[in-house]
Parts: structure tokens; C-alpha cells; sequence
């Protein structure tokens, strides 16, 4: 491949070798066919601007950068936490599915939203009400993150539950994954994206079952405050 | 005491016959040691012809070894001119200026060879390339090691950190006079670090003549990033350069093909790519006004919605949608395959239209990274590449 001959000849980061290119590995590294110093890409304007304006763009001059994902693009309809949302709804590998059940469940948000809109009488109640779906979605995750979470701890025979700080990435995991779960309906009369939206918009206004689960998250962890110093053994 | 002193000499890596660098001061140079024949050494011992001392069983067996090995390379080096001069007439070329390059042309045209690796094909080189180099005598004929760290059985490498130990005291020493005097020169490392990395471990061990443990590489390489962080290590450049080496920056590593000119005198160029067993050929045509065509259809070719993105992406990150043409041929199993192909093919395409500096953002968006994923294979005793079967407790 002309691509991965260009790179095999002149000299780059320290023991690269391969048959494909230069950024793959060989069996020695079974999770990644990228070798460990390549970079992760940024693909969002914004961020990338940022990144060269404030130098650090420079010292990647000599790192090679990972391929984009393919559902990564600059597109203005493109939205990371909706990725992100539609890679934890797919099963099965069934993307394109996932995608449209969450752009149902968006739309059926905006409709919502205008139907009360159109309901409304005055300006001032118009203005309050937010018709974007995304910024609905933000917000709804934002009020269904946890703060704390719980992990077993053993100690003397007993386990106990003990708070514990939890990092972005798991509390907007946990957040997702309660919505997504609450949405599941047993009873399958209600379709996903119906139940989606209405979950949203109550998550939106703090309401709802997500966010009650949250609270009672955070109610168990005030109760168990007086396991906390477990947490160091 | 002499038996007991056999017993302690008598390891295997002694008889390695490795290079040793006598060192007197503490910084030494690596680059200005010259090959020291063992041979040499043999004449400078003089102990053949003394016969008050006596020689060590050791030492006995080292110099067989050592004159083995010698006749050895001699032989090799002496097949080697001959060949060399073998070559020459059957090239018709002078003998005299016929270089290592010349002799691996000949090669070449006299024993063509359609292996794929290139270490497996037919070479002829300078035995002191093929046959790796030995240190000279590490101790004298009495058995006493001339290194004081010969004990270690690694005593370049130790010797090494200790040198380390030695110039970050004398950098302290340094900055406390500076600090005494008032002076604040604070030059950061990363100036004459830019642009180099680390030699690899291959590298550190043909210069010390000792094999390393992946574990006693990093240890020195930490050690030397510690060292390269001080605020005075400036003052040790070249020390530290001798462990660095220059790296190519990313987008020179990429030449950007040519433009060239179709029948209407409109600018193209076409570029191959490949992800997970498909692959495109597309040509990107300058003065167009965006449309697209992939094997014959429209962008509708792709279904799904996400596909269709990935075609129009790296030509709404350049601005550059309704300004080109884009044609594609994809072959090749799977849609996500032949999507990633066309994606890289256009991006590695619009290089020629755009500037310099939205190349490089393309790159750091990673449009012109090749993508090596492949699928994992299935393993057996599984039904797939991670998932097991049930586990039965019993």
C-alpha cells in the first residue's frame, strides 16, 4: 500500500514495526491495534481550535494521530452525547436502529414542546419553555447524574455499601444507562422513542423516575456516611 | 583461594567476550571508544612468555575462545574482499571503488530473489555487521576484573547510571551556585528536546555490548527523562543527545501528490485507499460543484444515514462542499469498509487544494490516519473473538 510504504521509510517514534502501517501493533498489545503514543484525534472545530491556539498542538507535530470514528463528523447536526446515548441504546450492532429511535424520541420532544408552545399564552411563558431537543437532552442528563456512588466494601466478614466519588465519565454512564433502562417497558405497549421523550422532558424539569432514582442514590449514601473512612481500610 | 576464585569467575556471561570501556572519568564518551580486537589484547597480556605467573583457568579458556572466534572473523573478512573482488569482475566494475552498495546491486541482479521479507533474501556484508561485536578481555590473567562494577555482570549499564548519579550532583552544585549568586538562567529542556525521542533499546544495547531486561531499559530512560528535566541540564546537551534521536515530523512523512490536469483543463488527482478489506479509488476534480458519485450512483448509494456523513465529512471540514467533484470506485465486503476507504481517499485527496495548515488540522482530526482495526479472529475453545462459552462450575 503506497500509504504504509511512504511511512515504513523515513524514521518516526521509537520500535515501529509492521506489515500494515505505522501506527498498528502486532499481537503484543491485545486491546488496541494502535500502538500506546498515538493520539486520540479531535475532530470538533471548536476543540481543535483551541488545541493550536494554545500550543499543544505543536508537540503533536511528531505523534501520529488515531483514524477518526465513523460516527464522529463535523456536521452542525452532530451532537458527542447523542453518540455516545445511541451507542448504549444499539444492540446487536444494530446502529441505524438505535439512531432512529433516538431521533423518533428528539422528535417526538419537539412536539411535545410546541404543542405547549402554541398553548402558550403570553410571551413570558413562551420564553420559558426550550424547544431544542438536544439542550433538553444535556439538561436532563446533567439532573439525572449522580454526585456519589456506592461500592461494596469488605470488612470484618461483613459487606458494606460505601460512598464513594464517582468520575464524569461514570456518573453521565449511570445517568444514560438509568434513562435507557426506564424506557425499556416491560409491557412493550408504549414504544421506546414515546417513552424517551417523556422521560426526557420530566428529567428536564427534575422530575420523574430517572431522577428519583439518582435521589435515592444520594439518600443511601447520606445514610451510609459513617462507612466513608472504609474507603481507606 | 585459587579454586575459589574460579568458582566465582566461572559464569557463562564473562565469557560472553564482550567490549569493556575503560573508564577512567566519569563522563565518557560512548562515541569516541574504538574497536579493540581481542587479538591485541593477547600480545599486550604478555603472559605466554613469562612463566613465574600463572594463567587462571578462566583466563585459560577465555583466550581459546577469544583466538576462535578472531581466526573466525578474520576468515569471514578475508571471503569477504575475495567475494567483493568476485563481484566486481562479474560486474565488470573496478575492484578497488566498489562499494557495500555496489555489491548489494550485484546481488540483486545475480541472485534475484522473490521472498517477501528482506532479511531472507541473499546479502553479502562486512562480517562486522552479521556477526555481533565482543568486549575485550574484562579481567587479567590473574582472574582480577579490570571494572570496578564487574560484579553486576552488567557493568557498561551500571556504570552508566552512576555516571547519571554523578553529573545530577554536579548540575545541584551547579544551581546552588547560581542560586548564591542571584542568578536566575532558566532555560527549559524542552528546546533542544523538540523533535527527538529516546533511542530504542536496540540501540542502547549494541553501543554498551550488554543485553538489557525491558525493565532496566525503562529504568534508564526514566532516569535520563529526570535527568533532561533539569533546569541546568543544558549544560549536559550533548550527553543527553547521544541518547535522542531525530524524529520526522508527521506531515512531512506524507508526499502530497501532484495536481494534475484533465481534457477542460480542470485539476484532479486520485488517491487508493483501504480499510478492512475494502477498498476506493477516487479522483477529486478542482472547479466542480459537489457533486458525487460513487460507483456509478449517487451519494444514495450508501443507506444509512451515518455512511452518507462519512462521505461528506472531510469535504465540510475543508469548506470545500459544493467546490470539488468527487468520483469513487469502491470494491470490497461491507459497507463500513467502503465507506472508511472513500473518507480517507477523498481527505488524502484534498490535500492538494487546501493549505498547509488545514492539512495539519486534518491530521489532527485524524482524516488522514490510516485505520489498522481489522475484525479479531475467532479462538478456539470460544464461539467467538471474546465471548466464552457457559461456565459450568462443573
Amino acid at each position: 500500500m503506497s500509504l504504509s510504504g511512504l511511512l515504513r521509510t523515513l524514521p518516526t517514534i521509537n520500535a515501529i514495526n509492521s506489515s500494515l502501517g505505522s501506527l498498528s501493533l502486532l499481537s503484543r498489545q491485545p486491546y488496541s491495534m494502535y500502538k500506546p503514543f498515538v493520539k486520540e484525534p479531535v475532530y470538533n472545530i471548536e476543540q481543535l481550535d483551541k488545541l493550536i491556539e494554545s500550543g499543544e498542538a505543536k508537540k503533536r507535530e511528531f505523534v501520529p494521530v488515531k483514524a477518526a470514528r465513523n460516527d464522529h463528523n463535523v456536521s452542525v447536526f452532530y451532537d458527542d452525547l447523542t453518540s455516545k446515548f445511541v451507542n448504549m441504546v444499539m444492540v446487536k450492532g444494530q446502529k441505524e436502529l438505535a439512531r432512529n429511535l433516538v431521533e423518533m424520541g428528539y422528535m417526538k420532544v419537539k412536539q411535545i414542546q410546541l404543542a405547549k408552545y402554541y398553548e402558550a399564552t403570553t410571551d413570558a411563558e413562551r420564553a420559558e419553555i426550550e424547544l431544542n431537543p438536544i439542550t433538553i437532552f444535556h439538561k436532563a442528563l446533567e439532573n439525572c447524574s449522580p454526585v456519589l456512588q456506592l461500592t461494596p466494601i469488605k470488612r470484618g466478614g461483613s459487606t458494606y455499601q460505601v460512598p464513594i466519588p464517582i468520575t464524569e465519565n461514570r456518573a453521565r454512564f449511570l445517568a444514560m444507562k438509568w434513562m435507557i433502562l426506564e424506557c425499556r417497558e416491560k409491557e412493550r405497549k408504549i414504544h421506546f422513542p414515546e417513552r424517551l421523550a417523556v422521560e426526557l422532558i420530566d428529567a428536564f424539569n427534575n422530575t420523574g423516575k430517572v431522577v428519583k432514582r439518582k435521589q435515592d442514590l444520594h439518600k443511601q449514601c447520606e445514610n451510609n456516611r459513617a462507612y466513608a473512612h472504609y474507603r481507606w481500610g | 583461594m585459587a579454586a575459589l576464585r574460579e568458582v566465582l569467575i566461572f559464569n557463562s556471561k564473562c565469557f560472553r567476550g564482550v567490549r569493556s570501556y575503560f573508564c577512567s572519568s566519569p563522563a565518557f564518551q560512548y562515541s569516541s571508544l574504538s574497536p579493540n580486537n581481542a587479538s591485541s589484547n593477547v600480545q599486550k597480556l604478555d603472559f605466554e612468555e613469562s612463566d613465574t605467573k600463572r594463567i587462571s583457568k578462566a583466563m585459560k579458556s577465555y583466550m581459546e575462545r577469544a583466538k576462535i572466534h578472531d581466526n573466525f572473523i578474520k576468515e569471514q573478512l578475508h571471503q569477504y574482499n575475495i567475494g567483493k573482488r568476485h563481484l566486481a569482475n562479474m560486474m565488470g566494475k573496478d575492484p578497488e571503488f566498489f562499494t557495500q552498495h555496489d555489491v548489494n546491486e550485484a546481488i540483486r541482479y545475480l541472485f534475484p530473489s522473490g521472498l517477501y521479507d528482506p532479511r531472507a533474501r541473499p546479502m553479502m556484508k562486512h562480517p562486522d555487521e552479521i556477526y555481533p561485536k565482543r568486549k575485550a578481555a574484562e579481567f587479567d590473567m590473574n582472574g582480577r576484573p579490570f571494572h570496578s562494577l564487574f560484579y553486576t555482570s552488567k557493568p557498561n549499564y551500571y556504570n552508566l547510571l552512576h555516571d547519571l548519579a554523578v553529573k545530577f550532583k554536579q548540575l545541584d552544585n551547579h544551581e546552588d551556585k547560581m542560586i548564591y549568586r542571584g542568578i536566575q538562567d532558566q532555560q527549559a529542556s524542552e528546546l533542544f528536546l523538540f523533535g527527538t525521542d529516546w533511542v530504542s533499546k536496540e540501540s542502547v544495547e549494541s553501543v554498551l555490548l550488554e543485553s538489557l531486561t525491558d525493565s532496566q531499559y525503562s529504568n534508564l530512560i526514566k532516569t535520563m527523562e529526570r535527568f533532561a528535566q533539569h533546569r541546568y541540564a543544558v549544560r549536559e546537551k550533548n550527553f543527553i543527545m547521544q541518547f535522542r534521536h531525530q524524529l520526522a515530523a508527521q506531515t512531512e512523512i506524507q508526499k502530497i501528490p501532484e495536481l494534475m490536469r484533465d481534457e477542460s483543463n480542470r485539476p484532479f488527482t486520485t488517491f487508493s485507499a483501504r480499510r478492512k478489506r475494502s477498498n476506493a479509488t477516487v479522483k477529486v476534480i478542482g472547479e466542480g460543484t459537489g457533486l458525487i458519485s460513487i460507483n456509478g450512483e449517487d451519494i444514495l448509494y450508501f443507506k444509512r444515514k451515518q455512511d452518507k456523513e462519512q462521505i461528506i465529512f472531510p469535504l465540510e471540514f475543508c469548506n470545500m462542499l459544493g467546490k470539488v467533484d468527487v468520483v469513487a470506485t469502491c470494491e470490497g465486503v461491507g459497507m463500513s469498509g467502503r465507506v472508511g476507504s472513500i473518507r480517507l481517499a477523498i481527505a488524502m485527496c484534498l490535500r492538494c487544494f487546501v493549505d498547509a495548515e488545514t492539512i495539519e488540522r486534518m491530521r489532527l482530526a485524524g482524516l488522514l490516519s490510516y485505520d489498522p482495526r481489522e475484525r479479531e479472529r475467532k479462538k478456539p475453545g470460544q464461539p467467538g473473538a471474546r465471548e466464552k462459552f457457559t461456565w459450568k462450575k462443573r
